[in-house]
């Protein structure tokens, strides 16, 4: 497994919203199933000494750092503070931060990530789902009931059709090492070049599966630099130039970044490409066997 | 959003990047106080958001005789497609040599991409190919509110020095406007100075409220109203309407669509813990195009409540068949609520796919 494991103590920035709240409870039921810390603390400013699903919360990332053992964290508060709470846990020294949140301005991002990079942090998204090692840990959204363990490790810039390949993985008796959701956004922190390389060097992982989209090309970047089988599948085949297909990253600008010109850059360097994701168990089981 | 050529000007204006002498006018009978400060020679361009309007017709040149007929002339064109609305008339600069200056997001390096060549004025993607090494690139980092003045020698290596603090005029308009590109093609030299011939801006989308848009102008009416439930739409103009949870998700379903033979009639994300009433209004905005014959429901996740989805299916109450793919909590519920009511509920994302294609072929 890469980014984290049972012993990782995670904590949540806004942690007493909505969304904090009732992921905190799912994230911590599944650290009780597979015997890991979970979330251990919570922030979210001017509401300290409060308390949800038991996990204390603090004003700043600073307070709960010098309380607990943490080393990574999932954001989820809203789109104009989520770069504010990306630098604040980067300066406060957390490892690894996931952040959840969707609709934060590129030009945030790009600050955001430049900071976190200075002081040593990783970043994880924006606009994305987090990532599961099953058996391990689970920082994010990730519906936890479809996953089993394994070696195969999936990188994706999607959120529901990562779990609709998982499903099929898992149904079809292919375990998962990790699961990552990079984000849907044109800047994410780790890209598939990131995880690739965190994934050659987990002995867990085996093979990979590449979910992408259209936009950019760093789909091809990452395949290209990875000596680990990798099966790959892009989406939106279908969608026309200069539309944005619902993530902020996914659009064919200026005739560049569509599927199939990224499909046959793939194929061209040996990617076996799934034409849809029922197709993915069966070309990674032939990765495995070799044929 | 991408600004129009006369919006985008008066950006770069404001910080100081010389634009020609120029006036927007949106009837032919403005031009004649204007011609006093235009000059002799004028260039009339369309302000239509449509790329390739020059080969399109969208400009034209005239002098002061001609201006007004001119204007008139352009007035009464369709650019692919488009009604001419509004015009700008500049002045026509007397070019000695075109520059292409641009500001973009880059990927790769996850900060400001500025590309410069002095090979200007021809399609920048044309001489990417031809001659990759005259254009000069330069990352910058966006935790700098200038650029290092060593950026700016790298770029604009022999260019005249004027150019370089407008590169840097630039950077400026691209952070300060959250812009996703920021272009000046082409950035000109003439003896009377340096100006930028034509301005180019997309502003980030998720940005547009701080940036004082009230509307995004690049969305269609219909594409505008998913907007305000919350949904991602996109038209396209098949006979499969499509309703997905998750960007990816809708996008390979329009997919297999296509791998099966049929065309889809749109893209609908609904997004996450979709509500019966939010599933409500996402089926009634689908089925109000009137291409659409069948609708695919192709909802996944672990948040998503099936008894809720089935709800705003039946509440919908459209006269197109509806086919169901739902995965999550209370599926069994979901299940009795709809195939009591007639609908067709089916496993897989391959078999609802095949099942619409089937119907409308």
């Amino acid at each position: 497994m890469i980014y984290g494991d049972k012993k990782t103590g995670i904590l949540v920035q806004g942690a007493t919203g909505k969304q904090g709240e009732f992921h905190i409870g799912l994230m911590n039921a599944y650290a009780r199933e597979v015997g890991g810390r979970g979330v251990v603390a919570g922030v979210t400013p001017g509401k300290g000494g409060q308390q949800v699903h038991g996990v204390p919360v603090y004003n700043t990332v600073k307070e709960a750092m010098s309380d607990h053992d943490i080393s990574a964290s999932v954001i989820f508060v809203p789109a104009g503070a989520a770069a504010d709470a990306i630098m604040e846990e980067a300066n406060a020294g957390i490892e690894t931060i996931v952040c959840i949140t969707e609709h934060i301005p590129v030009h945030d991002t790009m600050k955001a990530i430049a900071y976190a990079t200075m002081q040593g942090s990783l970043v994880i998204g924006p606009n994305c789902p987090g990532l599961l090692s099953p058996g391990e840990v689970k920082m994010g959204i990730m519906p936890a009931g479809l996953f089993s363990r394994g070696n195969v490790g999936v990188i994706s810039r999607s959120g529901t059709l990562t779990y609709e390949v998982v499903d099929e993985l898992t149904r079809a008796g292919i375990g998962q090492s990790t699961v990552v959701g990079i984000g849907g956004d044109p800047v994410i922190g780790q890209t598939f070049v990131d995880v690739l390389k965190e994934f050659e060097n987990d002995p867990q992982t085996k093979a990979v599966v590449l979910i992408g989209e259209v936009g950019g090309n760093l789909e091809e970047e990452g395949a290209k630099c990875t000596d680990l089988p990798i099966v790959a599948y892009i989406a939106g085949i279908s969608a026309p130039p200069d539309k944005r297909m619902g993530h902020a990253g996914a659009i064919v600008e200026g005739g560049e970044g569509d599927a199939r010109s990224k499909i046959a850059r793939l194929k061209k360097n040996g990617v076996p490409v799934a034409s849809r994701p029922s197709e993915i168990p069966d070309m990674v089981r032939k990765l495995f066997c070799g044929c | 959003m991408k600004l129009r050529e006369h919006e985008a000007k008066k950006v770069i204006k404001e910080y100081g990047i010389p634009v020609p002498a120029g006036f927007l006018i949106r009837t032919a009978a403005e031009l004649p106080a204007l011609l006093d400060a235009l000059g002799d020679k004028i260039v009339l361009k369309a302000q239509v958001d449509v790329g390739g309007r020059g080969k399109a017709g969208g400009i034209l040149m005239a002098d002061k005789k001609t201006a007004v007929a001119t204007a008139e002339t352009l007035f009464k064109k369709e650019i692919k497609g488009l009604p001419v609305k509004e015009i700008l008339a500049e002045q026509q600069l007397d070019i000695q040599h075109e520059y292409y200056l641009s500001i973009t997001v880059d990927r790769s390096s996850k900060q400001p991409l500025i590309l410069f060549t002095e090979a200007g004025g021809v399609d920048i993607e044309i001489t990417a190919k031809e001659m990759p090494g005259a254009i000069k690139k330069v990352i910058a980092t966006p935790l700098m509110r200038d650029l290092p003045p060593f950026m700016l020698r790298e770029l604009a290596g022999k260019a005249p020095r004027e150019i370089m603090p407008i590169i840097n005029k630039l950077y400026r308009v691209f952070l300060e406007k959250d812009a996703l590109l920021a272009e000046i093609n082409p950035l000109v030299t003439t003896p009377q100075g340096v100006f930028a011939a034509d301005a180019k801006i997309i502003v980030d989308d998720n940005a547009l409220g701080r940036q004082g848009f009230t509307v995004n102008r690049d969305l269609t009416d219909r594409e505008r109203e998913a907007e305000k439930h919350g949904f991602s739409y996109v038209e396209l103009n098949g006979a499969i309407g499509v309703i997905g949870n998750g960007a990816g998700l809708t996008m390979s379903t329009l997919d297999l669509i296509e791998f099966y033979g049929g065309k889809a009639a749109n893209f609908l994300d609904v997004g996450g813990g979709a509500e019966s009433e939010r599933v409500m209004h996402a089926v009634r905005l689908v089925a109000s195009v009137p291409s659409v014959k069948v609708i695919v429901v192709n909802l996944l996740g672990g948040i998503t409540k099936c008894d809720e989805v089935a709800k705003g299916i039946i509440a919908a109450g459209i006269s197109q068949k509806v086919i169901v793919r739902l995965a999550g909590t209370n599926e069994a519920e979901g299940r009795r609520l709809l195939t009591e009511k007639g609908y067709e509920m089916l496993p897989t994302m391959d078999s609802v796919v095949k099942k619409a294609v089937e119907v409308t072929a």
